[in-house]
């Protein structure tokens, strides 16, 4: 990245940033104020102008939201004013959330009627009873339980209050409540609620349009609303589908019309001018410096100059960071990115979780079986996500670590467990069922290489700034395998005579180190052999999946039948599946993110946020799917 | 019945370091939680919180190994 200085004349400042932007290479800062130089604040006149875009916005995205979809993006031309956007965003947005509220009506008649359906014939059949409603006051009533005995108690309750005042006549429905009318003098509707209210009985609203209707002509209208409300749902489908076949492509470029001039407002802000020029300061990568000198040149003859600070300038100020990886690798940023970003300048650790990360991964689950499964799953995640998702990226992990795991599973011969050994497959490097030390030896020489690897990074990465540390860094690694070495040595793994040699130079190297490091630099480097210790994670947690598996198949014969056998082991194969991808999904992040990232990674960067159009942004997310 | 004292002490090596986890961990998830409702961001460091205390039972897991194979068990 380059630190740079845009200078030119301040009546030129806004066309000079709509080339900026058209380019979308400049990170831009908010520029020092000194002297003379002063922030552009926004003239009163502006920041109306500023007020009735953001109102646009406001309109754009709850109308695009109301449409339930993306629409598709149209063209990108420029014959778009404010006032024909304001219209446009306007009465989308009105005309979707009237249809909105329609809907939601609908759907709020449609499950009051339902409530009533259980009861239609029960009503019906009451309303041929002859009762007279004239100026009367109609409830409906459901009674569950013990109808009899409550429809009694609520009967003694309302003689007490309404004497004879009232009717209420009750049928059993066909779900064994009881639905019952009650009718009241209109006067007395308000005591019949309270009482009602009070006994607990629960009474159903009426959808407003029935108010007042007979208890017949009431149940006759709802049977054929429930009829008519799913084509009226339908009806308001299609028109919504219509305004977004109709508007969506406008609504979007729209979108990105009010994106850019609020991109462009927040860039002015970040302005600094004198009364005869101005100053835009930011970043841009150092290949691209070029191309917007010329870009400026050529539109503005020459009068705007690009100027590159020195890093000593800049030295201490965050400069923005962007990932760059290959696209095998690209991937597993996504396990990066959950950790805040690196520091500008610092490693970026992607490379080496995309190697480390599967391999581990495979190390741990080792299964043909499993493996083929999890490949399975992750190319049909892959196929049904959109690029440059988080889900895609997810697909894409899963591949790699469904890769290794069923090369790892030909190494220790495991498919679904024991089942590789009863038809035949051996183990190449060890049976992992019965070989717990040499799998723990695995563990831990993986550990030890991933801990010198991430010290010798750290001390190569450090060894421009501060020499003394790196060598500490470096030393801290060599001791490391010196350690692991003599260890291997008096475990008999190695000949007795390199074992003296061995602890004579490690201890020749810890003054070394202490002097590269400090007093506390022992401690440290106790810290990380215990790191190392805690890689025996990949030999427990591998260690229980094959032993899930083993017992999934022993149910075969367990349980009497073989049908229900074999029903059970494959159910205790699919937990021991799901087990076995999430565990060591979580031990391997946090391998990475505790024993390794801690070796070298600093946390800090910020995101690298060019200036740019709206549409760019989507077209540069293309670009990098391709 | 004479290697009960070597099953006996891989099963309280393992099942010891696997108390103190559930102890810690039992600390730690109510403090996760409500963290996570206030700062749902940090959610990386919330998982790896829960997982440290695993490494106590791993090792435990490690050691009951040992004993076992050692003990002749």
């Amino acid at each position: 990245m380059s630190r740079i200085r845009i200078l030119g004349p301040t009546e030129q400042l806004q066309q000079v940033l709509r080339r900026v932007q058209d380019l979308g290479l400049v990170h831009l800062i908010e520029t020092q104020e000194t002297g003379s130089l002063k922030l552009l604040g926004l003239t009163p006149q502006q920041a109306r102008h500023v007020r009735r875009v953001r109102k646009v916005a406001e309109d754009v995205y709850a109308a695009i939201a109301l449409l339930g979809k993306e629409p598709h993006a149209g063209s990108t031309s420029n014959d778009l004013t404010l006032a024909r956007a304001a219209l446009i965003a306007g009465r989308s947005r009105r005309h979707l959330e009237a249809l909105e509220a329609r809907r939601h009506d609908l759907e709020e008649e449609r499950a009051l009627i339902l409530k009533f359906k259980p009861f239609f014939t029960t009503f019906r059949k009451i309303s041929e009873s002859g009762l007279d409603l004239d100026g009367v006051r109609i409830f409906y009533l459901v009674l569950r339980d013990d109808g009899e005995q409550e429809m009694r108690r609520v009967r003694a309750a309302l003689r007490e209050t309404l004497g004879d005042g009232f009717e209420l006549l009750s049928q059993s429905s066909e779900s064994g409540e009881a639905a019952m009318i009650l009718a009241v003098p209109k006067e007395s509707g308000a005591k019949a609620e309270l009482l009602l209210s009070e006994a607990g009985v629960q009474s159903l609203s009426l959808p407003d349009q029935f108010e007042g209707e007979s208890v017949g002509t009431t149940v006759q209208r709802m049977q054929s609303r429930l009829t008519e409300l799913p084509d009226d749902l339908a009806n308001l489908e299609a028109e919504r589908d219509r305004i977004a076949r109709e508007r969506g492509r406008d609504l979007v470029r729209i979108r990105a019309y009010v994106e850019d001039h609020l991109a462009t407002v927040d860039a002015m802000a970040k302005a600094a001018v004198t009364p005869r020029a101005f100053v835009l300061e930011g970043w841009i990568p150092s290949a691209a410096q070029r191309d917007l000198q010329q870009c400026l040149d050529k539109t503005f003859g020459g009068v705007v100059e690009v100027e590159t600070l020195s890093s000593e300038d800049w030295l201490g100020e965050p400069a923005p960071v962007v990932l760059k990886n290959p696209r095998l690798f690209r991937p597993f940023e996504a396990i990066t990115t959950m950790m805040p970003l690196p520091k500008y300048g610092t490693v970026d650790p992607t490379p080496y979780v995309a190697v480390f990360f599967p391999m581990f991964f495979g190390v741990t689950l080792g299964d043909i079986g499993y493996g083929l499964i999890l490949a399975t799953l992750s190319l049909f995640l892959r196929f049904r996500s959109a690029p440059h998702t988080k889900l895609r990226s997810i697909s894409e992990i899963g591949l790699a670590c469904a890769l290794f795991t069923i090369i790892f599973g030909f190494l220790y011969g495991e498919l679904f467990g024991d089942l590789g050994h009863r038809i035949g497959l051996h183990p190449i490097i060890f049976n992992r069922e019965e070989a717990f030390f040499p799998f723990l030896g695995l563990a831990l020489a993986l550990g030890v290489v991933h801990i010198v690897l991430g010290l010798f990074v750290g001390a190569v990465k450090m060894f421009r700034k501060d020499k003394r540390h790196a060598l500490g860094r470096g030393m801290a690694g060599v001791m490391v395998v010196l350690i692991a070495f003599a260890l291997m040595a008096a475990a008999g793994m190695l000949p007795d005579r390199f074992f003296t040699p061995l602890v004579i130079t490690t201890l020749v190297a810890l003054p070394i180190l202490v002097v590269a490091e400090g007093v506390l630099a022992p401690v440290e480097l106790v810290s990380t052999l215990g790191n190392v210790l805690s890689y025996a994670r990949i030999m427990a947690v591998g260690t229980a999946s094959v032993m899930m598996a083993v017992v999934a198949n022993r149910m075969t014969n367990a349980f009497g039948g073989v049908v229900v056998g074999v029903i059970c082991a494959l159910l205790f194969h699919l937990v021991n599946f799901v087990l076995g991808v999430f565990s060591p999904t979580i031990h391997m992040l946090r391998l990475h993110y505790v024993e390794f990232f801690g070796k070298f990674f600093s946390p800090g960067g910020s995101q690298y946020q060019p200036f740019r159009h709206w549409s760019q942004r989507e077209n540069a997310i293309e670009e990098r799917s391709a | 019945m004479e290697n009960y004292a070597v099953y006996l002490s891989a099963a309280l090596s393992v099942a010891i370091p696997a108390l103190a986890t559930g102890w810690a961990q039992s600390r730690i998830g109510p403090a996760a939680a409500a963290t996570l409702a206030e700062k749902p961001e940090l959610s990386v460091t919330v998982v790896l919180l829960i997982a440290i205390p695993e490494t106590v039972a791993i090792l435990g897991f490690v050691v009951s190994v040992l004993i076992l194979m050692q003990g002749g068990g």
